[in-house]
């Protein structure tokens, strides 16, 4: 027994060492590769990568066709968005005159989903809008054309990407007036505002 | 006998005639009515009218809803067909326009609804607006003010109050008599 226990004991040591070296070879490797493999991503990062959000054109958008579903992105000194299956359409970030942020909660499924809650016995399409209910982010812009006329445009947005794309927009040189720092938020019950 | 079986027959077929003929002249008389207002409209037509963005007043509007409103504005007023042209906030050819109106238009009230009360309860949650539009000339005389409401009670976004505020505001202005553009006014 002990003499077995003594060769097992003798024997584990040549295999481990015979295994680190082998690891330690390994990692001598990989460890320059993964290091130029970081510093390579970290440099694709500091460059002005082009950002890209997908995202619901609303209205107002240069010749872009209203609620159609794309992707909103920065190209060099432009914000562009490609509606799925159209050419894109674009606008200069320096023409953007102002960008707001604001906050929406909308019903899920469009039509086809409202049609079946109507149609759903006992009331059940009303306990179905309790829950079926997204909150969304907007984003308005006011831009000037070449003619110095103001156009409008609203997109909607996942929930947090609004305040990226109007970071990054206000990093290529968009204007914001103070009045558009802070967002705003939509009330979700009825609140009645009247000017006397 | 021949000559009054025949006589049936010719009259059936002269009916079916004029019947034939009809249906193709009423068309053309409704075009021809319609292209006769249409010229009668032409006093209206010789104005252009360059809108304003929208004034919240002293009512929290969201940004998104005002653009809504201002875009839903251009968007109608073209398709009314009631001035030369339709022109932007800023937009420098307004310069050399003749006979310009100014839209002005001034949130007097609003009500944030919210959609999933409305599908929820059917009776609330409505989003309501009212605006008072103004169109001015370019030296402030009013020539038109009404004050207009949008809003969405049932199906739809919040947004869609703001479309259907340009609709009707559009309609507002579609539907009265304005006056003869001065040929002395620059």
């Amino acid at each position: 027994m002990n003499r077995t226990a003594v060769q097992r004991g003798c024997r584990q040591p040549a295999s481990l060492s015979i295994s680190r070296s082998a690891l330690a070879c390994l990692m001598l490797f990989i460890w320059p590769s993964a290091t130029a493999f970081a510093q390579n991503d970290g440099r694709a990062e500091n460059v002005t990568a082009p950002l890209g959000i997908r995202a619901t054109h609303i209205l107002g958008f240069a010749s872009a066709k209203n609620n159609a579903n794309g992707r909103l992105s920065t190209q060099d000194d432009a914000l562009q968005f490609q509606a799925n299956g159209r050419p894109a359409v674009q606008v200069k970030i320096a023409s953007i005159q102002d960008v707001f942020l604001g906050e929406q909660s909308k019903q899920v499924g469009g039509v086809p989903m409202t049609l079946g809650k109507t149609a759903a016995p006992f009331g059940g399409g009303r306990v179905v809008s309790l829950f079926a209910h997204k909150k969304y982010d907007t984003l308005a812009l006011e831009y000037v054309d070449s003619n110095g006329g103001v156009h409008g445009a609203v997109f909607q947005l996942n929930k947090g990407q609004g305040e990226v794309l109007r970071n990054e927009l206000l990093a290529r040189g968009a204007h914001v007036s103070r009045s558009a720092d802070e967002p705003t938020k939509q009330s979700t019950g009825e609140v009645t505002s009247e000017s006397k | 006998m021949k000559v009054s079986k025949r006589v049936p027959l010719v009259v059936a077929a002269v009916i079916v005639a004029i019947t034939a003929a009809h249906p193709a002249q009423l068309p053309a008389q409704t075009a021809a009515t319609k292209s006769f207002y249409a010229s009668n409209n032409s006093p209206a037509a010789q104005w252009s009218v360059q809108v304003n963005k929208v004034d919240p007043g002293e009512v929290s509007l969201e940004p998104s809803f005002q653009i809504a409103i201002y875009e839903g504005l251009l968007e109608e007023l073209s398709k009314t067909k009631r001035f030369k042209q339709v022109l932007r906030d800023g937009d420098r050819n307004a310069a050399d326009v003749s006979d310009l109106l100014i839209l002005r238009t001034t949130v007097q009230k609003y009500t944030a609804g919210s959609e999933t009360q409305r599908a929820v309860t059917t009776v609330s949650g409505a989003t309501k607006l009212t605006v008072r539009s103004q169109l001015c000339t370019r030296d402030n005389q009013i020539i038109l003010d009404r004050t207009v409401n949008g809003n969405v009670r049932f199906l739809g976004g919040n947004l869609r109050a703001t479309h259907n505020l340009a609709r009707n505001i559009a309609k507002t202005i579609k539907d009265s008599a304005l006056q003869e553009p001065s040929p002395s006014r620059p």
